[in-house]
């Protein structure tokens, strides 16, 4: 079974880059998610909020490609919010301990207010 | 021998076939009166248990197969997940994403780690006919 490739709208809203992935998070979303994130460098964004659909399957090898860019945002200094999380996924992101390295916010409103004044 | 609290499901080895294997699963804790949330997390546990038995078990072999076998008895939902592999060699450690987002650690082992805290009880290196088992267990109360 094919992974149909993430569709990833980049979205400024003031200092802050959104990155609204659609589809599936697993180990396809690779090329995506790096595209993506490597695409924003240009804009050198100090806050990025990753937006997942509430529907999607994520799995570990998601978790994994998702992390790496946790760890290129740390170097770069970048906060990172996220949102868009089922109740399940935000308990699984927790466990595995990306909520150390992000913030989960319950949706892309409260998310873009909170992160608007983080200086 | 298969009865009516008993489901089997018979996967190609190759990534995205889990979903195959949770759609089915779910559906069948459902119909046995797991909620939702619980439903969440055996979805999470089955895709990863597929997911090391191809990457893993089978090690990509095209003409493997992954078998997952379900049954529900006295208030308790067993799973297991048979791989043509030879299973774990070592202890696996627990993920440590401070380590991994310093590059000092691989960003692997998230699996079997979601495995054992999503479930009640889940054990490795079971073997039965010549085939490696994962076997999971979730307790329908409590």
């Amino acid at each position: 079974m094919n992974q149909r490739p993430n569709e990833i709208k980049i979205e400024s809203h003031g200092d802050i880059l959104l990155l609204d992935i659609r589809g599936d998070v697993t180990a396809f979303s690779e090329p995506s998610l790096n595209s993506a994130y490597n695409s924003s460098k240009e804009s050198s964004p100090k806050k990025i909020l990753l937006q997942f659909e509430e529907t999607s399957y994520i799995n570990s090898g998601g978790i994994a490609v998702l992390i790496q860019v946790l760890a290129q945002t740390r170097r770069n200094n970048q906060k990172i919010g996220i949102t868009g999380l089922s109740d399940h996924f935000k308990k699984v992101f927790n466990m595995v301990g990306i909520t150390k390295f992000a913030t989960i916010y319950p949706n892309q409103q409260d998310a873009l207010k909170a992160m608007s004044s983080i200086s | 021998m298969l009865d009516e609290q008993t489901v089997e499901l018979n996967l190609p080895s190759k990534l995205g076939y889990e979903r195959v294997a949770i759609g089915g699963l779910a559906a069948f804790a459902k119909s046995v009166g797991f909620s939702s949330p619980r439903i969440e997390d055996l979805k999470t546990s089955v895709a990863e248990a597929c997911i090391n038995a191809m990457q893993h078990g089978n090690k990509g072999k095209p003409d493997a197969r992954v078998l997952v076998t379900s049954k529900f008895q006295d208030d308790v939902l067993w799973i297991s997940v048979f791989d043509e592999g030879t299973g774990l060699k070592a202890k696996l450690k627990d993920p440590d994403i401070e380590r991994i987002i310093e590059n000092l650690d691989p960003p692997v082992g998230f699996g079997v780690f979601l495995m054992k805290r999503l479930m009640d009880k889940v054990e490795f290196d079971r073997t039965s006919n010549h085939l490696h088992e994962v076997r999971m267990m979730m307790k329908l109360k409590g």
